[in-house]
C-alpha cells in the first residue's frame, strides 16, 4: 500500500512535468520578411517616415518595451492572397507582421463566435454585411471608421454596414442580381414586368421559345426585385435601419407583385409545380429553352462557358424601378481584438486605397464598393451588374430576417404550385412573421 | 519460429499471473497513465481558463476513475471496458446533460457570452462628454519605457504635454524631437506602441486624456461609459446616470432600454413554457407528429419488407449469379445520402426529371412529387426505400443463416406450405434478432433530418398555418424551423428544450416498442 502512494505521487509529478512542457513555448510570430522582399518595399517606408515625424535616433535599435505586436486577419482564399501581399507592405512600413489565416467564407462567422470571446480570434475578418445582426447582437464587432477615404465608398454599401446607427464594416464589394436575356430571342428588352408577360405570350405563341421567362420556384431572394418594382417591401427602412415592426410582405405593392406572379402561372408562362431550381433554370437558359432570367454575377462563368448569347441589364420595373437586394462584403474588426487601433490603422491606411481595392477587385471581379475602382470596371457584364444594383437595398441584417425567409418563401411556393391565392398566401406569410417576431420577444 | 515456441513454452510453465506484478508491464502502464494524466491536466487547465468548468470537472472525474481502474487490483475486471466507459462518459453522457442544462438557459444569439465577459466588454466602451475637444497626439517614450503625449487641438490651437498621473501642462510651439529625455516616436514606430498607449490615462483628474481606439492619431478626455457595481449587481451609465439591472441575461434600465451584448443565464422553465404556449404547437403540431410516426414506421416497414424479400430470394442456392447480385444490391447503401438524395430530387423533377418523364411516357402524366402533399409523402418514402433496403437485406441475410433447418424439415413433414412456414417459423424466429434493430431503425428515422432536408426541406408548404410548416416536415425539421428561423436568430436554449421534449417522446415510444418486441421474443420461445 505504501508503494502505491509513492507511485501515485510519482505519477502526479511526471504528469505535471509533462504538462509544463507544452505550455511553455508560445508560437513565435513569423520572422521578418525575407531580405529579397524587404528591399523593394523599403523605399516607401523611408518616404513616409520623414513626412510627418521629425528624425529619430535609430528606430531599429529602440529599446522600448514594445510587446510582440502582430495583426491577424481571417479571410477566404481569394482575399487571403491579396491581403498577404498588403500585409507584407504593412510590415515593411511599420515592422508589424500581418498573419493572414485562410478560412472558408462561411466558417469565418461561426469560428469568430467561438474564438472571439475566448480571446483567440483575429483582429480583422472579412465577411458579408448580413452577418451584422448576429455578430453585433453577440457583441463581437467593434465600431469602425472609414478614415480619409470615407466619401469614396459607395453610399449604399456603407449603409449596409450600419447597424443600429453605428458603422461596423468597411465594404469592398457588392453583389446583386440583374436581368439576363438572350438577344437572339428577345429583340426589345421589356421595360416592365407587364411587358414581360406580353412578350412571353408573343414568343411562346409564335413558338420561338419554349418558355420566355423562367424563375427558381419559391426563391424569395430573386423575387424581391419584382416585389419592389410593384412597390412592395419586406421591412420598412428608417434612418436607424430596417424596422422589424413594419412587415411589408402584405403591403399593396407586395401583393400586386404576387398577383402578377400568379397570373404568369395561370397563363402558363410559368409552369405550376415544376420545381425549377437554380440548375434547371440555368440549364434552360443556356440551351435556349428560356430567354429571360434573373441571376447574379456568380453565374457569369457558366453562362459564358455555355456559349449562349446573353446581355446583362437592369431589372424591369413596373410602378417604380426594381430594387434588388444588395449583398455587401467588407472588413470587420473583432471587438475582442487586443489592438483595435492597429486594426483600424491597417484598414484606413492600407485597405481603403485605390491600389488595394483594385487588387481585391482583380482577384475576384465583382463590383467594387470603392467608387474609384467601381467606375473603372471595364468588363461590360460586371459593369451591368453594378448598374443593376445602383439603387439596390441592403439585404436586411436584423435577426428577425431569419423567420422572413421561410414564411415568405413558402408563400411564393404556394403561389407557384397554384395551391393558394396570391393575396391569401402573402397575407398569411406576413401574419406568420409577425407572430414569430412577437413570440421571440 | 523457434523463439515463439520457446516463449509459449515459458508462458505455459509460469503460473498465470496478473500483468500488474510484471515490472515491465507496470512501468509501461504507469507511463501511459502518466501521459494520459498529463493530457487531462493540460486540457483541464485550458478549459478552466476558458471558463468551461463543467467539462473540466467531467474530464477530471473520468481521468480519476481511469486511474483508479488501472491502479487498483480490485477493479481489475473493469480494465477491459475502461476506455469505452471513459469515452462514453465524455462523448455521450456529458453532452446529454449539457443539452439538458442548456435547455434551462437563454444561450443563443444575443446571449452568447458569460456575464463576466459581457461586463468586461461593456466597461471597455468609452464616450466623449459633450463639448470636449478632440486632440491630435504625438507620443514620446523614455528609455525606461514611460510615455508622454504632446497634444494639439486642431480647432483651438491649444497644446498640452500630458503624462500619466501628473497634471497636464499647457505648452507652446512645435512638437520637439525630445522632451526631458523622452524621444518622439515616428509614425512607423508608434503603431507598435498603441497597445501600451491605449491602456494608459494621461493627466490627473479632473483632466485625463485617453488615446482613441477608433480614430487614428486622436486623443481626448474620453470617459468610461459604463461602470459595473458588483455590490448592487447593476451597471451604471456614466453619461446619463441611468442604472441597468440584469434581467434574464440583458442589462435593462427602468425605462426598458437594453444594452448589448447580453449574457448567458439560467432562466428556469421559460424555454419549456415558451414551447408549450407556442401557437405553432397548437396548430400544425398534431399533423406533424402523426406524419412523423407514419414516416418512421412506414420507412422501417417497407425497407424491411423489401430487404427480407430479397434476402429470402437470394437465400435460394439455385439463384444464378447470387454473389454478384447480392453485392450490386448493396450499392444504394454505399452511396451517401448527401449524394443520392439530390440525384433523386433531379430524377423526380416533374418537368425535366428522367423518372418523371418515363412515368409520364407510360401513364400520360407524372405525379406532382414536389407540389402535392400526398405525392411528396410517397416520394420521400420511395427515397427512404432506396436508401434503406440494402441495410435490411444484409441484416436479414445474416439472420436467415442462423435459423435452424430442422424446424423447416419438421414443418415440411407436417405438410406446411412455404407460405405457412414463412409466417409461422421464419418471421417469428427472425424477429428475435431483427426486433431490436427495427426499433433502432424506427428511432433513427423518427429523427431523420437529413433526408427530409435534402429532399424538399419539408415542403410543400401547408397553407394558412400559424407558423411556416410543410406537409413532409417531421418533428425534427419542424422544430429546427421554429428554433433557428425564430425572430432572434439561433436560439440554442430553446432548441435544447425542444430536443429534450423530442427525446422524451422517443423514450416513451421506444419503451412500448421494446415491450412489444419482448412479447415477440417470448412467443418465439414457444415455437
Amino acid at each position: 500500500m505504501r508503494n502505491k502512494g509513492i507511485l501515485l505521487s510519482l505519477l502526479v509529478v511526471v504528469a505535471l512535468m509533462l504538462t509544463a512542457c507544452p505550455g511553455q513555448p508560445t508560437p513565435t510570430p513569423a520572422p521578418p520578411a525575407p531580405a529579397q522582399e524587404a528591399t523593394p518595399t523599403e523605399a516607401p517606408a523611408a518616404e513616409v517616415a520623414p513626412a510627418e515625424a521629425t528624425p529619430t535616433e535609430a528606430p531599429a535599435e529602440e529599446a522600448a518595451p514594445a510587446a510582440e505586436v502582430s495583426l491577424t486577419i481571417w479571410a477566404d482564399d481569394t482575399r487571403a492572397r491579396v491581403l498577404e501581399a498588403l500585409g507584407k507592405k504593412f510590415e515593411a512600413e511599420y515592422g508589424i507582421p500581418v498573419v493572414v489565416t485562410e478560412k472558408g467564407f462561411g466558417n469565418i462567422r461561426d469560428d469568430l463566435k467561438v474564438a472571439g470571446p475566448a480571446g483567440e480570434g483575429p483582429d480583422i475578418i472579412i465577411g458579408a454585411h448580413d452577418w451584422l445582426g448576429e455578430l453585433v447582437e453577440n457583441g463581437l464587432l467593434a465600431e469602425i471608421e472609414l478614415g480619409a477615404a470615407a466619401d469614396q465608398f459607395l453610399p449604399a454599401a456603407v449603409q449596409a454596414f450600419i447597424y443600429d446607427g453605428k458603422l461596423y464594416g468597411m465594404p469592398y464589394a457588392t453583389e446583386n442580381v440583374a436581368f439576363v436575356y438572350n438577344p437572339d430571342i428577345v429583340e426589345q428588352v421589356p421595360a416592365t414586368w407587364s411587358e414581360v408577360t406580353e412578350l412571353a405570350a408573343e414568343l411562346e405563341g409564335a413558338g420561338v421559345v419554349k418558355q420566355a421567362y423562367i424563375r427558381q420556384e419559391g426563391d424569395p431572394y430573386h423575387f424581391f426585385p419584382i416585389q419592389t418594382a410593384f412597390g412592395g417591401y419586406v421591412f420598412g427602412l428608417t434612418e436607424q435601419g430596417y424596422d422589424p415592426n413594419d412587415v411589408g410582405i402584405d403591403s399593396p405593392g407586395s401583393i400586386a407583385a404576387a398577383v402578377w406572379l400568379d397570373n404568369m402561372y395561370k397563363a402558363g408562362h410559368l409552369k405550376a409545380g415544376s420545381a425549377v431550381d437554380y440548375d434547371i433554370m440555368h440549364a434552360a437558359f443556356e440551351n435556349g429553352d428560356a430567354a429571360m432570367i434573373i441571376t447574379g454575377p456568380w453565374a457569369l462563368p457558366r453562362i459564358r462557358e455555355s456559349g449562349v448569347p446573353y446581355v446583362v441589364t437592369t431589372i424591369p420595373g413596373e410602378t417604380q424601378a426594381a430594387q434588388p437586394f444588395l449583398g455587401v462584403q467588407g472588413f470587420m474588426i473583432n471587438a475582442f481584438s487586443k489592438n483595435l487601433l492597429l486594426a483600424q490603422t491597417f484598414l484606413q491606411e492600407f485597405v481603403a486605397t485605390e491600389e488595394a481595392m483594385q487588387e481585391i477587385f482583380d482577384a475576384d471581379p465583382r463590383p467594387s464598393a470603392f467608387m474609384p475602382v467601381r467606375e473603372k470596371i471595364t468588363d461590360p457584364d460586371i459593369a451591368a451588374f453594378a448598374a443593376a444594383g445602383e439603387n439596390g437595398l441592403p439585404m436586411p441584417a436584423i435577426p428577425e430576417m431569419s423567420v422572413v425567409w421561410s414564411a415568405w418563401g413558402d408563400a411564393i411556393v404556394l403561389i407557384s404550385q397554384q395551391r393558394e391565392a396570391p393575396d391569401v398566401a402573402f397575407k398569411n406569410a406576413a401574419e406568420q412573421i409577425r407572430a414569430a417576431i412577437a413570440g421571440s420577444r | 519460429m523457434s523463439s515463439v515456441v520457446v516463449a509459449k513454452a515459458g508462458g505455459a510453465k509460469a503460473p498465470p499471473r496478473r500483468s500488474i506484478s510484471s515490472p515491465l508491464a507496470l512501468i509501461l502502464r504507469l507511463v501511459i497513465l502518466a501521459l494520459l494524466d498529463a493530457g487531462a491536466i493540460w486540457l483541464m487547465y485550458n478549459l478552466l481558463r476558458d471558463g468551461a468548468y463543467a467539462l473540466a470537472i467531467v474530464i477530471g472525474v473520468v481521468t480519476l476513475l481511469l486511474n483508479a481502474i488501472y491502479l487498483r487490483s480490485e477493479l481489475y475486471p473493469l480494465q477491459w471496458i475502461g476506455p469505452s466507459l471513459a469515452l462514453l462518459g465524455v462523448f455521450v453522457i456529458y453532452p446529454i446533460f449539457s443539452t439538458i442544462y442548456t435547455a434551462f438557459t437563454n444561450y443563443g444569439d444575443g446571449h452568447l457570452l458569460t456575464k463576466q465577459v459581457a461586463i468586461r466588454q461593456l466597461e471597455r466602451e468609452m464616450y466623449l462628454p459633450e463639448g470636449a475637444p478632440l486632440f491630435e497626439w504625438t507620443a514620446y517614450v523614455s528609455p525606461q519605457g514611460e510615455y508622454l503625449l504632446w497634444l494639439e487641438s486642431p480647432e483651438t490651437g491649444e497644446k498640452f504635454i500630458a503624462r500619466p498621473g501628473k497634471p497636464v501642462e499647457p505648452v507652446e510651439g512645435e512638437a520637439p524631437a525630445e522632451i526631458d529625455g523622452f524621444r518622439q516616436l515616428s509614425r512607423a514606430e508608434r503603431l507598435r506602441h498603441t497597445q501600451n498607449l491605449v491602456a494608459l490615462e494621461f493627466g490627473q483628474p479632473p483632466q485625463v486624456f485617453r488615446v482613441s481606439e477608433r480614430q487614428i492619431g486622436r486623443a481626448a478626455e474620453y470617459e468610461q461609459r459604463y461602470t459595473y457595481d458588483s455590490s448592487q449587481d447593476v451597471l451604471i451609465d456614466n453619461a446619463t446616470g441611468k442604472v441597468y439591472r440584469p434581467i434574464r441575461g440583458t442589462f435593462t434600465a427602468d425605462d426598458g432600454s437594453t444594452l448589448r451584448p447580453g449574457f448567458r443565464v439560467v432562466i428556469g422553465l421559460d424555454n419549456f413554457q415558451r414551447l408549450l404556449t407556442n401557437p405553432a404547437l397548437r396548430g400544425p403540431f398534431v399533423s406533424v407528429f402523426i406524419w412523423t410516426v407514419i414516416f418512421a414506421a412506414a420507412s422501417v416497414f417497407i425497407t424491411f419488407a423489401l430487404g427480407l424479400f430479397l434476402a429470402i430470394m437470394f437465400d435460394v442456392p439455385e439463384m444464378p449469379m447470387r454473389k454478384l447480385l447480392r453485392s450490386l444490391l448493396l450499392i444504394p447503401y454505399a452511396i451517401p445520402a448527401f449524394i443520392s438524395v439530390p440525384i433523386w430530387v433531379g430524377l423526380l423533377n416533374p418537368q425535366y426529371g428522367v423518372v418523371s418523364n418515363m412515368i409520364a411516357g407510360v401513364f400520360g402524366s407524372a405525379p406532382p412529387w414536389f407540389s402535392d402533399p400526398f405525392w411528396a409523402k410517397i416520394g420521400i418514402l420511395l427515397i427512404q426505400l432506396w436508401l434503406g433496403f440494402p441495410y435490411m437485406f444484409v441484416i436479414s441475410t445474416g439472420a436467415l443463416q442462423a435459423l435452424p433447418s430442422d424446424v423447416y424439415e419438421a414443418a415440411e413433414i407436417d405438410g406446411a406450405s412455404p407460405i405457412q412456414a414463412f409466417w409461422n417459423i421464419t418471421l417469428p424466429l427472425l424477429m428475435i434478432t431483427m426486433g431490436p434493430l427495427l426499433v433502432a431503425s424506427f428511432a433513427f428515422n423518427f429523427n431523420n433530418f437529413v433526408v427530409i432536408e435534402l429532399f424538399n426541406k419539408g415542403g410543400p408548404p401547408m397553407s394558412g398555418t400559424i407558423s411556416p410548416v410543410g406537409h413532409t416536415d417531421i418533428l425534427v425539421t419542424y422544430t429546427y424551423r421554429i428554433a433557428f428561423a425564430s425572430g432572434r436568430g439561433a436560439d440554442l436554449g430553446y432548441a435544447a428544450a425542444i430536443t429534450v421534449a423530442i427525446f422524451l417522446i422517443l423514450v416513451i415510444i421506444t419503451y412500448f416498442q421494446f415491450r412489444y418486441t419482448h412479447m415477440l421474443e417470448e412467443r418465439s420461445e414457444n415455437v
